[in-house]
């Protein structure tokens, strides 16, 4: 199917679009991630609907654009978006694989300060794993860590 | 688009009107519906690009299309099914030990799914059935 010429339109309106006409994609990756020596190893999920709009094209603005609004969030003053535009405006990305979809995910979800630095510490703080690689039990859930194999264990 | 209806109001055939920004504005504008059991998974939803599992009952939603600010409205709920018992849990805002900026943003909101026991205390736990939904404004 091809997707209709969406440049300018807001994007929750080409959000609309994508869950009326895309089959939700169910993705079997996980990105593992530590972003806290207080906390358990974090499992990212992509959304199943988000997938599908990924991989269509014409539907998702560049990721440099939430990495836009998050510096406007982070100002002390910050009430609310005032560059909200640029979700709606910029001109949406073409299609992508299913890895370059996962790969901007996690520069959307996981925070920067985890992967622009996975592989700089004594041990990775971020793994791209299957599904099937994670403990089929949730035990110990909230002592899971990545470990050294770049499977989860408990602590 | 195959069409587009600009309209600053709508009418029924009997004649009462609402006005088109009761719709804008009141319509939820982040929904999911996730199996928090195993490994975590979105049945289904809208406006969500991830679901993070954090740990057990504590799970960040991420949304595409971000919020304008961080006054929204959120609710939730869950189920489980266990015995032939089933009960009613909680969605509530991550509690806020790290501070209520921490889990609550325009790009996303990270949430407890907890159950109550008979002194109010609260337990976080991984359910089945889990629905969740935001309204407020979009950016």
């Amino acid at each position: 199917m091809q997707t209709p010429e969406f440049q300018g339109t807001h994007l929750w309106d080409r959000l609309g679009w994508a869950k009326e006409n895309l089959e939700g994609y169910q993705s079997d990756y996980r990105v593992v991630y530590e972003d806290s020596i207080d906390e358990c190893a974090k499992i990212l999920v992509p959304d199943p609907n988000w997938m599908a709009a990924a991989m269509q094209g014409g539907i998702l603005p560049p990721v440099w654009v939430y990495w836009e609004l998050a510096k406007d969030e982070a100002q002390p003053d910050f009430k609310k978006h005032t560059r909200g535009y640029l979700l709606h405006e910029t001109e949406p990305v073409e299609a992508m694989t299913e890895e370059e979809a996962i790969e901007y995910l996690i520069k959307k979800d996981v925070p920067q300060s985890v992967w622009q630095t996975w592989d700089e510490g004594n041990r990775p703080k971020m793994v791209i794993c299957r599904k099937e690689q994670l403990p089929a039990t949730r035990e110990w859930r909230n002592a899971w860590r990545i470990s050294d194999e770049l499977n989860l264990e408990a602590a | 688009m195959a069409g587009k209806i600009v309209a600053d109001t709508l009418e029924t055939g009997a004649g009462a009107d609402i006005a088109t920004s009761h719709i804008v504005n009141g319509t939820a504008k982040f929904w999911v519906n996730f199996n928090g059991t195993g490994t975590p998974a979105t049945n289904d939803s809208h406006n969500q690009s991830s679901l993070t599992d954090n740990g057990t009952g504590d799970f960040t939603h991420s949304y595409t299309s971000s919020m304008g600010n961080v006054n929204y409205f959120s609710v939730g709920q869950g189920y489980y099914n266990t015995g032939g018992n089933s009960a009613l849990i909680q969605w509530t805002l991550k509690n806020a030990t790290g501070g209520l900026a921490s889990y609550l943003l325009t790009s996303s909101i990270r949430v407890d799914v907890v159950y109550l026991d008979a002194n109010q205390n609260r337990t976080n736990y991984d359910y089945t059935g889990n629905w969740g939904s935001v309204t407020g404004d979009l950016a």
